[in-house]
């Protein structure tokens, strides 16, 4: 019940990734494989949508800052949205929010993630 | 009330849905406020994860039980597991990166448990791990969403 989603969608040049349910120590190495897998193909700007998580544990966390981690090594940009209610407030109990490219909503993180030369 | 169902589940990743089945389905029958309860749902995830990945480094099946306690005025979760001995509770807090760089991956299950439960204690107790967690809130005072 509530199970994780992953879907995708682009805009522009930006891979967004909606994830949608919980994203727990059962399904965190999903994120983290769907993730990796989109660096590894020369995705260079990737979109993280949290706007539809139920919550996230550590194990998600963990997830998100490897993809982070290896987006960077790889010259790539990897943002987070729409961080709302327990969510954000899981995010400044692990005291992750200056850790990832946070953006409001999905709008101000493209333009962001577009830059100048888009 | 209070109303207390014991859960055992195998020490195997996999297993840690029946656990939250069985939280939201106790939610619903008894009307856990949502905050709590996706507090507890996370908190419950972290510390059954950490059993499954420590307590044991034989690399066999192992089993341990849960016990979930829906109290007029708070939430239980109680763990008793056979490994070896850890003490969640006085575990070193993950260690802070240096300025500018990023946490190390990881390490932030216990830190997330003290935040997110009013009570985390642990127990060795003829040679078993007995953890438990409690999280104080209004039971029977949420109506819950019926879901699917």
């Amino acid at each position: 019940m509530n199970a994780l989603s992953i879907g995708q969608t682009r805009a522009g040049n930006v891979c967004i990734v909606t994830l949608t349910g919980r994203i727990d120590s059962t399904s965190a190495s999903d994120v983290m494989a769907e993730l990796t897998r989109l660096i590894s193909s020369g995705e260079k700007s990737i979109l993280v949508d949290l706007g539809a998580v139920l919550y996230l544990t550590s194990a998600a966390f963990r997830a998100l800052l490897v993809a982070t981690n290896e987006a960077e090594r790889r010259a790539a940009k990897l943002a987070l949205c729409n961080l709302a209610g327990h969510v954000r407030e899981l995010f400044e109990m692990g005291g992750l929010l200056d850790v990832f490219a946070i953006h409001n909503s999905r709008d101000e993180a493209l333009k962001q993630l577009a830059g100048p030369h888009a | 009330m209070p109303h207390a169902v014991d859960v055992r589940i195998r020490n195997d990743v996999s297993d840690i849905v029946i656990l939250r089945d069985t939280l939201d389905h106790l939610a619903r029958e008894f009307g856990i406020p949502q905050r709590a309860l996706t507090q507890l749902q996370v908190a419950l995830d972290e510390v059954a994860s950490n059993v499954i990945k420590y307590s044991w480094d034989d690399g066999g099946p192992h089993e341990f039980l849960v016990r979930i306690i829906v109290q007029p005025d708070r939430v239980d979760l109680e763990l008793f597991d056979d490994g070896r001995e850890f003490d969640p509770v006085t575990a070193l807090p993950p260690t802070q990166p240096a300025a500018g760089q990023r946490p190390r991956p990881g390490g932030l299950g216990i830190h997330l448990i003290k935040q997110l439960v009013d009570r985390f204690a642990y127990e060795r107790i003829d040679g078993r791990n007995h953890t438990t967690l409690s999280k104080t809130c209004e039971v029977g005072t949420a109506v819950q969403r019926s879901e699917e």
